[in-house]
């Protein structure tokens, strides 16, 4: 026998052996912002996300920020101790593979054996993470994906095995759908003072995706509560804004070429494109629409608009594109929290933080459950004192001079189903809009309560100003 | 004789007398025993999904291995067995046991669904067809959220077994049972036949052979494993969503098989339980993992075009002359006939 | 909606047929199954962002510099891992996947999962019987029906392309007369490779391109190869165009199910396929007899 047989069996047993060996072996220890030797104690908080993407990157990002601004400041008080905190960066890989996802996140609690988990993005697959988690009895905070199931379907169904799972970060679909609506408001009283249109046409452009399904329904479908009134046949959409929608144009989320649905929607004359994006397919969008200089506004949810290199990406073309996202620089949803950390992540990151950087404010959260607690053991009473998190104002957290509940996107209240709440002085989400290469924040600008759908009013935020329609739009239909 | 007698003759002669046969059993106690020295629940969770794959793997080499219908579409029978037994669980209350076989029938009729309309088509051409299959599946899926959950799938299946190990032992026991089953039919008249097909389907038809009925066969027996492989895999996950039905896992199957060694069940079997925890092993440096899975596959192929394994088992075997039966390479003469093996 | 449909589909159709002139030459006519094919496109287009935004060279030097640098990587990569296990189809095709999810892997470590937006030739729209089409994609279209012509001139009026198609036919015979199969075999990969960069440079500033976007532009580039029939480049061209046009007529009548076009464009193929076997014009080869 030649060398290549003996050489072949050799490599493959020894990858295979040295493979597994290096795999159960913990990560060596990440506690960013702390100075000194590392004691044994650690409080071990995985970050659980598709880490190649930015989706994963923000979590990441978010999370280490807290770490450093905590264990800097001397870490986690419990007792008269002070414990860092350790992260863990899980690679889930769960856009593209949900079996990734279960086995990344079996390996963190078993070998990595961390205590909480924050993240979970694309929903098919945080569905078996949260088994696992659930399993192991472990907290985990969503942070990333909006779905209303994964709080609506679990915590309530069985709260003895779910009470573990809380949502920090994106507040859910049906909350998005009332931004995006009230951001379609601002549009179409804009259209009605310069361009005196009294009905609007608007254009419904949602990617084919579930979660895009109800929005799109809303939007077009004949609203049931109406029937018998003067509304009858009207969307909710429709009824609530006074305008009148012309059709919806369901595209892949992943679609390359959206010409063809431009060219259609520019053909019913519509005033105003109401976009439901959270895939590449935003990306398209804000190209296309801007190089076919579509006489319409654009206004609505699109995910990837939120980034900074949208602008780059779109070539420009999509200036004046309005849109739902999280954090704008210079809008003070809490005065003197947001607008430093905003300036900080995008110094040190250089791009805007989108939602998934929320971890942040659920690495604080653990942090002052633990302290309250006095221990990060007895998950079973930091989850009661998760429970209570922001129902008591006069309270100020320990590790920020901020009361209870306060984070950078606004107060945060949990309900019955540990879904993050939406409303005045909550968690409420901003209006954006990009000009000159940048984003602006437009909402919540003299915004006032929704006519019949009764969305209550969140007034201004400083650093918000007035939108502005597309000057294309404007000078069309000035005729 | 006693038992023990008998039992140590047999493995002296008919397991041990070929290091191929060896190494096979040896593994299978390896895996027996796995949980006593692995059996950490994130090992365990590997190796189920590792067991499971490698049936459908397996499956996919009686499919395009053996009978030359080079699928590129298999996901399309994991998927919709994935799918059936989710809903059949989750809308009807059926438990598992009744769920996993419903499934694997439900992927069975694919196949002949499928199959019919491929019998015309050749090579490439049958390719594409099946690589079609699964996406316009996934269309469907997405086109019909309220039923199917969309983007979001199905979740709340209930468990396999109560427990990590009993999921383990019950993965191995069916992987070890179908492998073999497949095996055995490869090895069968129906074997010989599938082959012929492959070889030169015109002379096939000569000989009086309904090659139609065989590939429909082909089509069904492959879908049979590769849903049951599904079926199991839904409930060990305890969800279900499109990317079951994904491209990736579709290649998977073809890299798995060719980089193992294709027709020839045991090579689609190695090829998985080499690659697979490969992949895993690669967590610790997840920016390289694809980028070494794909280095790793190129180079093994450059130098084994045949596949890894089939390039090994021709190293230390050879076939006698005269009986044609293997022999361990180096033997002077056959274990069977006696006849010389050449030097 | 008529001249809409029209035209829309003429530019779907033009981007499908550019991307498919080099697939078929080396996939119709060469029958060699390269399916990193668009992977290569891609590479193309990823250099030219590179070239122009990092080292801002001129555009047109960028294109060029592209191309030819894709090819040469193209055809090292061809011959160094795929020529020499060519008898082993499966093998093949294997590894040709293999080296796609590579390029796809490098592209990620170079320039990261965010996506990416290409300088374009032509910016802006044109009107065009009253719709407004992208001027990008009137390019695509000419620069497609362009290279097509060319392609068919070349294998049919020039010795190399009857070399070219004479090895495709039957190896053998044609090593028996002559002709240089290795190195035939090599031209042909350059080719394919460079008509796969050129619509790379020219589709990428039309779509998103990220690392991941070769994989969805390979079934697109396989069902319309296949649908027209290996071996006829008029089949690629015509089933280009009918699958841009049934694209565009989902989008169109079936707005609410324009997420379908692509599921549409391969149940056409499929059923064609049923109808005919070989494709629209597929030539049909015999089977090698041992």
């Amino acid at each position: 026998m030649n060398w290549k047989l003996p050489a072949a069996i050799v490599i493959i047993i020894a990858l295979l052996g040295v493979g597994t060996y290096l795999v159960m072996r913990p990560s060596p220890p990440f506690v960013p912002g702390w100075t000194g030797p590392i004691p044994e104690e650690r409080v071990k908080i995985g970050v659980f996300g598709p880490m190649e993407f930015s989706q994963g990157a923000h979590m990441w990002h978010g999370a280490v920020m807290a770490a450093e601004h905590i264990n800097s400041a001397g870490g986690v008080r419990i007792g008269d101790r002070r414990v860092p905190i350790e992260l863990v960066k899980v690679d889930t890989n769960e856009i593209l593979s949900a079996s990734d996802a279960k086995s990344a996140v079996e390996r963190a609690i078993t070998v990595d054996k961390v205590d909480f988990c924050i993240g979970g993005f694309r929903t098919e697959s945080v569905w078996g993470m949260l088994e696992t988690a659930m399993d192991h009895r472990k907290i985990w905070l969503i942070c990333g994906s909006a779905t209303d199931e994964l709080c609506t379907q679990t915590v309530p169904v069985n709260y003895d095995r779910y009470k573990y799972l809380f949502r920090v970060t994106p507040i859910k679909s049906t909350y998005l759908f009332y931004v995006s609506t009230k951001l379609l408001r601002t549009v179409v009283e804009e259209i009605r003072e310069n361009l005196g249109i009294a009905e609007p046409k608007v254009a419904v452009l949602a990617e084919k995706l579930a979660w895009a399904d109800r929005i799109a329904d809303l939007a077009t479908k004949p609203y049931q509560g109406f029937a018998g009134t003067p509304y009858e046949n009207k969307s909710l959409l429709e009824a609530s804004l006074g305008v009148k929608v012309v059709g919806a144009w369901r595209p892949s989320h992943v679609a390359t070429d959206l010409t063809s649905e431009l060219t259609a929607i520019k053909n019913t004359g519509a005033h105003i494109i109401f976009t439901v994006f959270s895939g590449p397919v935003g990306v398209t969008f804000g190209r296309q629409w801007g190089e076919l200089q579509v006489p319409a506004a654009a206004v609505g949810i699109n995910v990837e608009a939120q980034k900074k290199s949208y602008w780059e990406e779109t070539k420009g073309y999509c200036e004046y594109e309005l849109l739902m996202t999280t954090y704008v620089p210079g809008v003070a949803i809490v005065e003197n929290l947001t607008v430093p950390w905003v300036e900080e992540y995008m110094n040190r990151y250089n791009d805007y933080p989108t939602y998934e950087a929320g971890t942040y404010d659920a690495v604080f959260l653990l942090a002052e459950a633990i302290t309250r607690v006095g221990g990060k053991e007895n998950v079973d009473a930091i989850v009661a004192e998760l429970e209570r998190t922001g129902t008591r104002p006069d309270l100020m957290q320990t590790y920020r001079n901020f009361p209870d509940g306060v984070g950078t996107a606004g107060r945060l209240l949990f309900d019955n189903n540990h879904d993050v709440r939406w409303g005045p002085g909550l968690v409420t989400g901003l209006g954006a809009q990009w000009r000159n290469g940048g984003l602006v924040g437009v909402h919540p600008y003299e915004d006032t309560a929704g006519p019949l759908t009764g969305l209550p009013a969140f007034g201004t935020y400083p650093g918000t100003v007035p939108y502005r329609l597309p000057p294309r739009v404007v000078s069309y239909y000035a005729r | 004789m006693t038992f023990l007698q008998r039992l140590r003759d047999f493995l002296r002669e008919e397991v041990f007398s070929l290091p191929s046969r060896a190494v096979v059993f040896l593994a299978c106690i390896f895996l027996l025993f796995l949980p006593l020295f692995a059996g950490n629940p994130y090992q365990l969770q590997v190796m189920v999904l590792t067991n499971l794959f490698a049936i459908y793997a397996a499956s996919w080499d009686l499919l395009s291995g053996y009978t030359g219908q080079v699928s590129f579409g298999h996901a399309l029978f994991f998927g919709v067995s994935a799918y059936s037994a989710a809903l059949l669980n989750l809308r009807l209350g059926w438990p598992c046991w009744l769920t996993i076989p419903a499934g694997a029938l439900v992927a069975v009729l694919t196949g002949l669904l499928v199959g019919v309309p491929c019998l015309r088509l050749r090579g490439p051409y049958l390719a594409l067809a099946t690589l079609a299959f699964p996406i316009i599946l996934t269309g469907i899926v997405f086109a019909f959220p309220e039923t199917t959950g969309g983007e979001f799938g199905l979740s709340g299946l209930s468990r396999l077994t109560p427990s990590r190990v009993y999921d383990y032992y019950l993965s191995l026991f069916l992987m070890m049972g179908c492998v073999f089953l497949m095996w055995k039919i490869a090895n069968s008249k129906i074997g010989i036949i599938l082959h012929s097909i492959r070889e030169d389907e015109i002379a096939s038809r000569a000989c009086g052979i309904n090659t139609s009925r065989y590939k429909l066969l082909a089509f069904s027996l492959s879908g049979f494993f590769a849903g049951l492989a599904g079926s199991v895999f839904a409930h060990f996950m305890r969800a279900v969503g499109p990317l079951t039905l994904d491209t990736s896992i579709s290649f998977q199957a073809v890299i798995w098989t060719v980089f193992g060694g294709i027709t020839s069940i045991y090579g689609a079997v190695g090829g998985v339980y080499i690659l697979y925890p490969l992949l895993e092993f690669f967590r610790l440096a997840p920016q390289l993992r694809l980028l070494s899975f794909a280095v790793i596959v190129i180079v093994v192929l450059f130098f084994m075009p045949e596949g890894l394994l089939r390039w090994v088992r021709d190293r230390v075997e050879v076939e006698c002359p005269r009986c044609k039966k293997r022999n361990t390479s180096g033997r002077r003469s056959c274990r069977v006939c006696g006849a010389p093996l050449g030097g | 909606m008529i001249p809409e449909l029209i035209v829309n589909g003429a530019a779907t159709g033009g981007v499908f047929a550019l991307l498919a002139v080099g697939f078929s030459l080396i996939f119709g006519v060469a029958r060699i199954i390269n399916l990193s094919h668009t992977a290569f496109g891609m590479l193309a287009a990823y250099l030219l962002y590179a070239l122009v935004t990092s080292y801002g060279l001129n555009f047109y030097l960028s294109v060029l510099l592209s191309i030819l640098l894709t090819v040469l990587i193209g055809t090292l990569l061809y011959r160094l891992c795929l020529h020499p296990v060519r008898e082993h189809e499966l093998t093949v095709l294997v590894i040709s996947v293999a080296l796609g999810v590579l390029i796809q892997q490098v592209m990620v470590q170079l320039f990261g999962g965010t996506f990416r937006s290409l300088p374009s030739f032509a910016a802006g729209y044109l009107e065009v019987f009253g719709v407004r089409v992208l001027k990008g994609h009137l390019l695509v279209l000419g620069i497609a029906l362009l290279s097509l012509l060319a392609l068919w001139l070349l294998l049919t009026r020039t010795k190399l392309g009857i070399a070219i198609r004479a090895t495709a036919q039957d190896r053998e015979m044609a090593n028996l007369v002559g002709i240089n199969v290795g190195w035939i075999c090599t031209l042909t990969m350059a080719l394919a490779l460079a008509l796969a960069a050129l619509s790379g440079t020219l589709i990428g500033p039309l779509i998103t391109l990220s690392p991941w976007t070769w994989l969805q532009l390979l079934v697109v580039v396989l069902a319309v190869v296949v649908l027209g029939g290996l071996g006829s480049l008029k089949g690629s061209l015509i089933a280009a165009f009918l699958l841009g046009y049934t694209e565009t007529a989902v989008v169109f009548f079936v707005p609410m199910g324009s997420f379908l076009r692509g599921v549409a464009s391969l149940t056409v193929m499929l059923i064609v396929l049923v109808l005919r076997p070989e494709g629209l014009f597929g030539i049909s080869f015999e089977e090698e007899r041992l």
